[in-house]
């Protein structure tokens, strides 16, 4: 499990750093991006874990969102793993954008000749955490989880499947309802079969309806003119039923004018490391 | 050897006890020598006094020798420094005698010879104690002595002890012989102290100093002994050889309390001091030392007194030389006004005499004038009728005209004769020789010589202006002062209030009588003006009054309106009633830290001169206060009103009921508000500041730029909008709806509870999962940011990012039935600070 060291930036008085290392969950070589605050230089720091969205690669949020003020200021490691294993040489791995390479969907895949590789939810809740811990002044005990749109879906069913393990969870126009959207649906029967059942498992809406357990105060950010809330991919509002079914605590802002890009996300994003460091640092 | 036993009973105890006290001697001789300066100089200056004892002594010296001993006797404890005093006393006052029979001449002989008369004293118990002293020097002294103490009684004690001097000088060379013998026969002769004391007595008599020096303890206790052995001599043959052997053997080892001698251990078995009580020798010594020790304290603290008493009489003779020179001045005073008025008086006299004689002699001449007048007239018309008659007589009625003209002359002559004596001659005197009986009127007079006996009349004294903090609510302390040349026997302070009405007759003037130049009147009105003057009295009567002075009584009590006061971390405002009618010039703010009760009870901070009825006061987070208010005015501050305690921890603040909808119902102290029914709103009474569209009413919160927060409890079914507005918010709009009001509006649609976070009438849409029933409302001036927060689950809803342009005041409203209940005092959470 060594590190290799892709990149360092000296960003906020912290660093911003990319590595490089061997995942035994996704077999192959794997980066992700990490920003230690300054205060990760004399004392231990909670983590932050950003799943960025479809076709994204760690670069796309260290680059573009414009989260590091926030975070040094709140004392905050920020890690955004890839998306999904790269050069696997499977078989139609890189056919679309929304399926294959840069769309791992945060699942564990059961279906040939993807559940070698494909095992992004393993990777993403149990090798990836391991190894920070591992290497970086972390707190183990205090950390959570937020993305965007695939990683928004990604974060919330991480979060939702291990109650009490992510301290708060937050989304930027999250794919609520996968099984529900045609994005999904391409991915889930690809990854996990045909069975609709076993999507359940993945899917935050569904995930929301059996929650117990520690309470969760959830951010979500909507763009109102996001071209994919009004194709029907990101399906706020059934989660928001849900929750509300459910007692589970959202506060949900669709935000007048916005759409799905980082102009999006870098206009929030100090609301949402603000909401993670509220519990984090509590 | 006996001898050797007396000897060594010298050397060991009563030599030691003589050298510790002539080191007291030594110590006190200085403090001597520095008061005697003093006392010739107030002997100089109260010569007159000394005058006077001298004749009182003369008249009397029997009596007060007589009153002296009885002091002796009733004062057995008196000390040796008194005794010695007294000697001083008595040798002054016989040399005053010696001076009035001519046998000292110089007076500076008499102030001196104190001094030097106490010091023979000392040498005679010297010549007791050191035997070896010489013959010719007790003479020296007995003549010495005998100049001053010409009383034949003296000069036989001074043989005695002469006596005395003779046994031991003899006795020291030989060591062993008779006399020897004798006197220690005579130290086991059986005196008791009280023979001892009636021995004394017959041999002390003229100047008191046997008397002194028995009371002089230990030293004389020796010479009492001696004086014993002396006295005790004829008996000395009745005892037998054998005991003056055994007692030679071995040196006393104890004393006997009774007969205060050392004496052996065997005595005590056997001898004459077997029933009395003895101690071991040195602890007897040690006891004596004590004693000594205790007299010179007492000696010390005379001199200190007499000392001081010698001041206070230089003070008063002081005094009496004002005294006298006053009283001169005044006398002379008055003698130059008897004298003018005497003189005036005779100048008048005389004049009014040489005026009267000047009218009498110019009446009296003037009518002898007349007289003279009178006199001619008569004549001439005597003449006439004589000249007539002749006429008549002579010529023979001849001439028809000549008769003619002769009876017409006739006529008319007698015309005026008879005019003539018709005329009345006064011959009255118009004056009279004599003078009247002017009574010189000396009244006057009298009246002046007896006000020379009699004080003079005050002068007005002059009331002094008001001191600070003379005064409470309801008394004042008045002062004046008066010329000091006055006798003033008491005051008549005179006041009234002052009041509007012009010189209002109805003012009642009290008057309160005062023996001091001040006086504390009692019983005024609070915050209220009173004139005072004051006249002095004293037997000869009244002086004019003073100027008139104007105090003021300090102000009531302000009282806080406990409602009304707010609070948050950081300050605390607080108002009042000012208590008073008038208006007071200040308050004063007093702040107490309640948690330093305990420790400290004085005030921790004050804030003087509070112009208004309202403060905002400064305070530190989480603290707990208690707050009083004083009303302060010329006179002093008031008392402290009753306090108001504030708690720093949270905002707290009050409904303004003005502000609220007829609908609205406040309740629960103002904790809770509610709307019982929706009827037509058109008939109700609106007031201008009431809300008249908007079901609501605002709280009012202290005006403090900080951190306030506050929460609200709410049924999750009741639709109602709570925020913050400026207080002139439009009272008939609705709240969010303007840009003077900041909110959230709870609206409940069929399928779900919508939330509106509401200011220009415009919100950003925003979901909320779970319906919050315990709103937290965070309102941060530093951030320029509304925060609502579901409390319930700690959850962040929404941040108003807003330019408050003045201070905001919660506010409330109710969209239909329901109640809200508003929360005070809570502290801000930790967490919802964070967003």
């Amino acid at each position: 499990m060594a590190l290799k060291q892709i990149s360092s930036n000296k960003c906020f008085e912290g660093y911003q750093k990319v590595f490089e290392h061997d995942s035994s969950e996704l077999k192959c070589k794997i980066r992700f991006g990490i920003y230690l605050p300054p205060k990760a230089e004399t004392s231990k720091c909670p983590v932050v874990y950003w799943l960025s969205g479809l076709t994204c690669t760690e670069q796309n949020f260290i680059t573009k969102a414009a989260f590091h003020q926030a975070a040094a200021e709140h004392g905050l490691i920020v890690v955004a793993p890839d998306t999904s294993p790269r050069g696997c040489n499977i078989d139609g791995e890189e056919d679309s954008w929304d399926f294959g390479t840069g769309a791992g969907f945060y699942v564990n895949a059961t279906e040939d000749p993807w559940k070698t590789n494909y095992r992004m939810y393993s990777y993403v809740v149990e090798e990836l955490p391991q190894l920070i811990n591992g290497n970086f002044p972390t707190d183990p005990d205090r950390i959570s989880i937020f993305g965007h749109s695939m990683g928004g879906h990604g974060a919330l069913i991480c979060a939702l499947k291990n109650p009490g393990k992510y301290k708060t969870v937050s989304a930027f126009a999250p794919i609520c309802n996968p099984i529900q959207c045609p994005w999904g649906q391409k991915a889930f029967s690809g990854y996990l079969g045909s069975d609709a059942t076993k999507w359940e498992a993945y899917d935050a809406t569904y995930l929301v309806k059996t929650y117990s357990g520690s309470q969760l105060d959830i951010l979500i950010d909507q763009g109102k003119d996001d071209q994919f809330l009004s194709a029907g991919q990101l399906l706020p509002d059934n989660f928001i039923a849900a929750c509300t079914e459910r007692k589970i605590p959202v506060v949900f802002r669709l935000q007048e004018g916005y759409d799905h890009s980082y102009f999006f996300i870098t206009t929030f994003i100090n609301d949402h490391i603000k909401h993670h460091a509220k519990y984090l640092n509590a | 050897m006996e001898n050797d036993t007396v000897d060594e009973l010298d050397a060991i105890g009563l030599n030691d006890i003589y050298t510790a006290l002539a080191k007291a001697e030594d110590q006190l001789e200085p403090i001597e020598e520095e008061t005697e300066p003093e006392e010739e100089g107030s002997f100089g200056f109260y010569h007159t006094d000394l005058y006077d004892s001298q004749r009182r002594v003369g008249a009397f010296p029997e009596e007060e020798k007589e009153e002296q001993e009885q002091q002796h006797e009733a004062a057995q404890e008196l000390t040796s420094s008194g005794a010695e005093q007294i000697q001083t006393d008595i040798q002054n006052d016989v040399d005053e005698l010696a001076k009035l029979y001519g046998l000292s001449d110089d007076d500076k002989d008499s102030v001196v010879d104190p001094v030097i008369a106490v010091q023979p004293y000392k040498y005679t118990i010297t010549q007791h104690n050191v035997p070896s002293t010489e013959e010719p020097l007790p003479l020296t002294k007995q003549n010495k002595e005998s100049e001053i103490y010409p009383e034949d009684k003296h000069l036989g004690l001074q043989d005695e002890s002469l006596k005395i001097e003779h046994t031991k000088t003899t006795r020291q060379p030989d060591g062993k012989g008779i006399q020897p013998q004798d006197k220690e026969e005579g130290l086991e002769v059986e005196h008791s102290p009280g023979d001892v004391d009636e021995f004394l007595q017959q041999h002390t008599q003229p100047p008191q100093s046997g008397g002194d020096l028995v009371e002089m303890e230990n030293p004389t206790e020796c010479t009492n002994q001696e004086n014993n052995v002396q006295g005790s001599h004829s008996e000395e043959k009745q005892n037998s050889p054998a005991d003056v052997s055994k007692e030679t053997e071995e040196p006393p080892d104890i004393f006997c309390l009774q007969c205060k001698i050392p004496i052996r251990a065997f005595d005590k078995l056997f001898g004459l001091h077997k029933d009395h009580s003895v101690k071991e020798i040195s602890v007897a010594v040690e006891n004596i030392k004590e004693d000594v020790h205790k007299n010179m304290c007492k000696l010390e603290e005379q001199i200190a007194q007499m000392e001081n008493f010698a001041g206070h009489l230089e003070e008063i003779f002081i005094t009496i030389e004002e005294n006298f020179g006053r009283q001169e001045q005044n006398v002379e005073m008055h003698y130059t006004e008897v004298m003018d008025t005497i003189a005036s008086k005779h100048e008048e006299k005389l004049q009014v005499l040489a005026d009267e004689k000047k009218m009498k002699l110019e009446s009296l001449f003037e009518q002898l004038v007349e007289c003279g007048k009178s006199l001619d007239t008569s004549k001439e018309l005597m003449e006439t009728i004589q000249t007539l008659f002749k006429e008549n007589n002579k010529v023979e009625f001849v001439k028809l005209i000549c008769f003619q003209c002769g009876l017409i002359k006739l006529i008319l002559n007698i015309c005026r004769l008879h005019e003539y004596f018709n005329t009345d001659i006064n011959l009255n005197i118009s004056t009279n020789a004599e003078f009247e009986n002017n009574n010189l009127d000396f009244s006057d007079v009298e009246n002046l010589l007896d006000s020379i006996n009699t004080l003079p009349v005050p002068s007005a004294p002059v009331i002094n202006p008001q001191a600070p903090n003379s005064a409470t609510a309801v008394s004042l302390r008045v002062c004046w002062s008066l010329y000091s040349e006055d006798t003033v026997e008491h005051y008549h302070l005179f006041y009234k209030p002052v009041s509007d009405v012009a010189q209002g007759e109805d003012r009642q003037e009290f008057m309160i009588r005062s023996k001091e130049t001040y006086c504390t009147v009692t019983n005024l009105m609070p915050n209220t003006q009173y004139e005072f003057w004051v006249i002095a009295i004293n037997a000869s009567g009244e002086s004019p009054a003073s100027e008139n002075a104007v105090y003021v009584t300090a102000p009531s009590p302000p009282i806080i309106k406990t409602k009304e006061c707010l609070s948050c971390e950081d300050a605390a405002f607080i108002c009042w009633e000012s208590g008073n009618i008038n208006p007071v010039e200040s308050y004063t703010v007093e702040i107490q830290n309640a948690k330093n009760e305990k420790e400290d009870n004085s005030f921790s901070e004050c804030i003087v001169g509070i112009p208004i009825c309202e403060s905002l006061i400064l305070l530190k987070p989480n603290g707990m206060y208690h707050i009083s208010v004083k009303a302060v005015n010329v006179g002093g501050p008031s008392e402290s009103s009753k306090p108001v305690s504030i708690n720093t921890t949270g905002t707290y603040f009050y409904l303004n009921e003005e502000t609220s909808h007829p609908l609205l119902s406040i309740s629960d102290n103002g904790s809770t508000i509610s709307c019982e029914e929706e009827e037509s709103l058109e008939d109700l009474p609106y007031h201008c500041n009431n809300f008249s569209r908007c079901i609501a009413v605002l709280g009012n919160l202290i005006p403090f730029k900080g951190r306030h927060y506050w929460e609200v409890e709410v049924d999750e079914n009741t639709e109602y909008r709570v925020g913050v507005a400026y207080e002139d918010t439009n009272r008939s709009g609705m709240l969010g709806a303007n840009n003077s009001s900041w909110c959230l509006r709870h609206i409940c649609t069929r399928t779900r509870h919508r939330y509106e976070f509401l200011h220009c009438g415009v919100a950003p849409d925003i979901r909320i999962t779970i319906p919050p029933t315990r709103i937290g409302i965070l309102l941060d001036y530093d951030y320029d940011s509304l925060s609502f927060f579901n409390m319930n689950i700690n959850q962040h809803l929404y941040t108003f990012q807003c330019q408050f342009q003045h201070l905001v005041h919660p506010c409330f409203a109710l969209e239909k039935r329901g109640k809200l209940k508003i929360r005070n005092g809570i502290p801000v959470p930790h967490s919802p600070t964070v967003p």
